[in-house]
């Protein structure tokens, strides 16, 4: 039989290891499955076990109280505990092992009941899986590391990118006396895209009224402060200690700004049919997008190009849902929202709806639907629809074709990202998804934050949404940040983080192009690359990316995982 | 001095995300939730979409943190009967029934459940499975200990039965445990109860409850969950796998009058179910509209299809007997249709839960037409009553990510309050 490790010498240290051991029966869960005295018997001859003992239920109140004694009478140096999934009770016994005086990381808890007493039948093969699982752990100990906590410090103010109704509600939400907002705009006035609508559906109120009074929050706020006009250029720095350039338009001048994180309130741009030559935009007269006729309504002048009232009006739901490859999720509402203008203040006007699939999701807008066809609205299910010189030509849905004479054509075109969202994105460090919408961290779980920890993302700039989904993003954003960057609070970032060694490193940037949290930076002077260990979150990318070896992550170094694994398989 | 600490009511996703962040926040946090188990409605789902993740692994770390996180109080088998005060100060009396198992000396190990003479029909597996009297809802349902259902115990019912507590290595099961009334004083109040599911046996033309075959989407749920009680077989009532399926969109949307939003994208989600499991199964899915809003709902629609599904408009279905067989008969444009298939599945309609009138009148909050809990216009957590706040599908219908976005922005809301 071999030796059974031979440690580097630059591994070992000139302390005298006592490492323990100590079994969990579990009740009957190992105990029945497990023969514990044979793991027992073999794993007490091995090197530097001080102690192997059994133990009832080493997760509760008597367990750990037992696990602290022992770890303290005994002196030991590294902890290995057979037991349940780390999952379960990895960070139960982290904790003992702080109380206990010994740094949590030198401890390693092996799964000998989810892995082994739960799979195996044979008591036999369990019980040597279980050994081999043992000493594996034994093997791969003394190359363990006592990793350190860290903290730093953080700035509770916030960047808030856009001053539309998501920014505008982020920033009241947040501002406080011991919380400054920054609130940059691109234009010269707060609003954003509301600024353009009468009203809102589906209660059909003035957005003015609604705007007006959150800009005069805004105002009367003295912790938040509003650049208008003005461009985010730059931003260096990671979560809690944040720089950003912010580039006021009219004179050039560029402020610097310190935040400890920055919201992305970007908003939307509204799809250019001109793209789409079926819909005519562009092509024939009185063919408007929703936008335009938006701010005819808003302006009081419903005309056609010649000055008259139009007696007919069709809106076409769905323009430029082919192309973007999406449903926009607000145009069936806004659509029906335009419909009810018409009826209001052309009594006499006909109005017709031109749509493939009516999407009203939601407790209220099924009603909205259902009243506004009460008021003479007509509903058409089209396809293959034509839009010529006052006229649309459409099949319907038997198949037949039909024509449509209208004097104005109203397009409810889709919801797109803004033009400058891949700029900004770069600057930030977060991703864009194939429909150049801001990516969210998790589909379900993270709606409103990004990879990038202390970036986070509201409103229509991650995806297609109404004014009151919009404002509950923004009060998401509002409570991700309230619970995490508070004034006086250290930020504590992952320990078990990548190390890049400098003699190794040849300087390919492998490791950045993987690294999904932009956590390496190219140090140009020394031409190699360099881990900020705040953004690190430990998950090894970068380490098995590396051709020279030089990147490897604490407590997963190869030297660790290999140990492990030929003993496992020895 | 207003009071810091709050009181979620609700344990499923929306109560979980917002306890945690209020605890990150160092708030102190009383979870009230109604069963014995946390996770809600998330954890009945084998996958989730449009990412199709394991539902239960993607709730997992959040769970298992909650349990482990000192600054929140977790009150199962616990409801709210009174509430007293106004924001910042409010007196919450809450009844925390026996769970009659310690949950210090329960290790989870299950030996108690097998001795169990009762046995009876699991709600949580919509009556497709059995539990005893002693029980957890499912396989990996967090706390992992079990409860005691004391209205089907015999030993309440006057017969002397020790089964579950012989069997019990860790003296874990105590039967003198009483109810309890517990008071709490807390500064806010989030309402995060969730929905219930239409029931399709008031509309007979659906054949449910009249034909075998015919399942409702939470029991197509727990038929393919792989901890579910076929083990993720997909099987008719005779034992055999179906050869056709049709999946029947907008159950119940006439009689609500609004839309659930999140029917048509789970209803594609099955057509994933189905070909994973049998793959020459042949689909249809007959619905109204689309109803696929959002940057990625559409690309899912397109990738379920491809694996093969007749994804068809279609309107007043209605599901018949014929011979030994179920035909759904349907009308478009004028025509009739007639689609015979081995299995149905309904998709209904997402409406409050049975217990939201009792619970708005003890909060003193007003419901909305439908039923649920009304929310304040352009704020969407706030009730008209300060310091009572809403999220998730108990104010509207909505998805995963609409929920989790919502108690986001309630706990926002709270924390922002002085």
């Amino acid at each position: 039989m071999e030796e059974y490790w031979q440690p580097l010498e630059t591994e070992r240290n000139d302390v005298e290891e006592k490492i323990g051991v100590y079994i969990c029966e579990c009740g009957p869960n190992i105990a029945e499955n497990v023969n514990i005295d044979e793991v027992t018997e073999v794993v007490s001859s091995l090197p530097s076990v001080e102690v192997v003992e059994r133990h009832k239920l080493l997760c509760s109140e008597d367990g750990k109280k037992f696990l602290k004694n022992s770890i303290q009478e005994h002196g030991l140096t590294r902890l290995v505990i057979a037991a349940c999934s780390p999952k379960q009770h990895e960070s139960t016994f982290m904790k003992v092992c702080e109380e206990a005086g010994l740094n949590p990381h030198l401890f390693q808890l092996v799964n000998i009941r989810e892995q082994c007493a739960w799979i195996i039948e044979d008591k036999e093969k369990a019980t040597e899986r279980a050994t081999r699982y043992v000493r594996a752990a034994l093997r791969r100990i003394p190359y363990h590391r006592p990793l350190e906590k860290r903290e730093i410090d953080c700035n509770p103010d916030v960047l808030v990118i856009g001053g539309g109704i998501t920014g505008i509600e982020t920033s009241l939400l947040l501002a406080g006396p011991d919380r400054k907002v920054f609130l940059v705009e691109k234009t010269s006035s707060l609003g954003g895209k509301l600024r353009e609508f009468e009203k809102l559906s589906p209660n059909m109120e003035s957005t003015e009224r609604l705007l007006e009074q959150k800009i005069k929050d805004i105002e009367k706020n003295d912790n938040i402060k509003v650049y208008t006009d003005s461009e985010v250029k730059e931003v260096l720095g990671f979560l809690g200690n944040f720089i950003a350039v912010v580039k006021s338009r009219e004179d050039d001048e560029e402020i610097e700004i310190k935040v400890g994180s920055v919201a992305v309130a970007t908003g939307f741009d509204l799809y250019d049919p001109m793209k789409d030559s079926r819909y005519g935009y562009g092509k024939f007269d009185d063919v408007y997008t929703a936008m335009e006729f938006e701010k005819m309504n808003l302006d009081g002048k419903i005309l056609l190009k010649n000055g008259q009232s139009p007696k007919s009006v069709a809106i076409i739901h769905c323009v430029g849902r082919e192309e973007r490859g999406y449903c926009s999720g607000v145009c069936c509402a806004y659509s029906l929202k335009l419909a009810r203008y018409l009826k209001a203040k052309l009594p006499n006007v006909k109005v017709s709806n031109l749509y493939s699939e009516l999407s009203v999701p939601g407790k209220v807008y099924q009603k909205f639907y259902e009243d506004t066809k009460c008021m003479g609205v007509d509903f058409i299910r089209a396809g293959g629809i034509e839009v010529e010189e006052k006229t649309i030509k459409y099949t319907t849905d038997d198949g037949k074709g039909k024509n449509l004479p209208v004097d104005m054509v109203i397009l409810a075109a889709a919801i797109q990202p803004t033009g400058d969202a891949s700029k900004l994105a770069e600057m930030l460090k977060i991703s864009l998804d194939k429909k150049g919408f801001f990516t969210e961290e998790h589909e379900k779980l993270g709606p409103v934050s990004t990879s990038m920890e202390g970036i986070f993302i509201a409103g229509c700039a991650q995806g297609p949404k109404n004014v009151v989904d919009s404002i509950v993003q923004a009060g998401a954003v509002a409570g991700k940040i309230l619970s995490s960057v508070i004034p006086g609070k250290k930020l504590e970032p992952e320990v078990r983080t990548s190390e890049i060694s400098e003699a190794f490193c040849v300087g390919c940037q492998t490791c950045l192009e993987v690294c999904a949290y932009g956590a390496i930076y190219f140090d140009e002077m020394k031409r190699v690359s360099v881990v900020n260990e705040i953004l690190c979150r430990g998950c090894g990318n970068c380490a098995a990316s590396c051709p020279s070896g030089a990147a490897s992550l604490k407590h997963f170094t190869t030297t660790q995982i290999h140990q492990e694994v030929v003993e496992a398989l020895r | 001095m207003n009071n810091g600490d709050v009181l979620v009511i609700g344990a499923g996703i929306a109560g979980i995300e917002a306890s945690l962040l209020l605890a990150g926040a160092g708030r102190r946090v009383y979870l009230v939730e109604k069963t014995s188990y946390i996770g809600g409605n998330v954890i009945k789902y084998e996958h989730v979409f449009s990412n199709m993740e394991c539902a239960t692994c993607m709730v997992a770390p959040k769970q298992q943190e909650l349990l482990g996180n000192e600054d929140i109080k977790l009150l199962t088998l616990s409801e709210v009967f009174d509430v007293e005060g106004s924001s910042g100060n409010f007196v919450v009396k809450v009844r925390k029934r026996a769970r009659y198992v310690d949950p210090v000396n329960c290790i989870g190990c299950n030996t108690c459940f097998d001795p169990c003479p009762v046995s009876l029909k699991n709600e949580f597996e919509e009556g497709l499975g059995e539990r005893k009297a002693i029980y957890i809802p499912c396989a990996g349902a967090l706390p992992n200990v079990p409860a005691i259902d004391p209205e089907n115990c015999v030993r309440f019912q006057g017969k002397d039965c020790q089964a579950c507590k012989e069997a019990c290595m860790f003296d874990a099961i105590n039967f003198d445990e009483k109810d309890e009334e517990l008071e709490l004083k807390v500064g806010a109040i989030l309402v995060a109860t969730g929905f219930s599911s239409f029931n399709p046996n008031k509309i007979s033309q659906y054949g449910y409850g009249k034909f075998g075959n015919v399942y409702t989407a939470f029991e197509f749920e727990r038929m393919f969950a792989s901890n579910g009680p076929t083990g993720g077989k997909l099987l008719l009532r005779n034992g055999q796998s179906p050869k056709s399926v049709a999946i029947l969109h907008c159950v119940g949307r006439k009689e609500k009058g609004y839309c659930s939003a999140v029917c048509c994208m789970y209803s594609l989600k099955f057509i994933h179910y189905l070909k994973d499991k049998l793959p020459e199964v042949k689909i249809y899915e007959l619905y109204s509209d689309l109803c696929i809003p959002g940057k990625s709902y559409q690309k899912f629609y397109e990738e379920m299809k491809e694996k093969g599904a007749d994804i068809v408009r279609a309107n007043e279905f209605s599901v018949v007997e014929e011979g030994k067989g179920i035909v759904i008969k349907s009308t478009l444009n004028g025509k009739e249709r007639s689609l015979p298939v081995d299995m149905v599945i309904l998709a209904p309609a997402m409406e409050p839960r049975g217990d939201a009138s009792k619970l708005a009148k003890i909060l003193d909050v007003p419901l909305d037409e439908h039923g649920f809990f009304r929310e304040e216009p352009y704020n969407p957590v706030a009730t008209p009553r300060e310091g009572v706040f809403i999220a998730g599908c108990a104010q509207d219908p909505k998805d995963i990510q609409g929920s989790v976005a919502q108690s986001e922005a309630a706990v926002g809301r709270i924390l922002a309050t002085p």
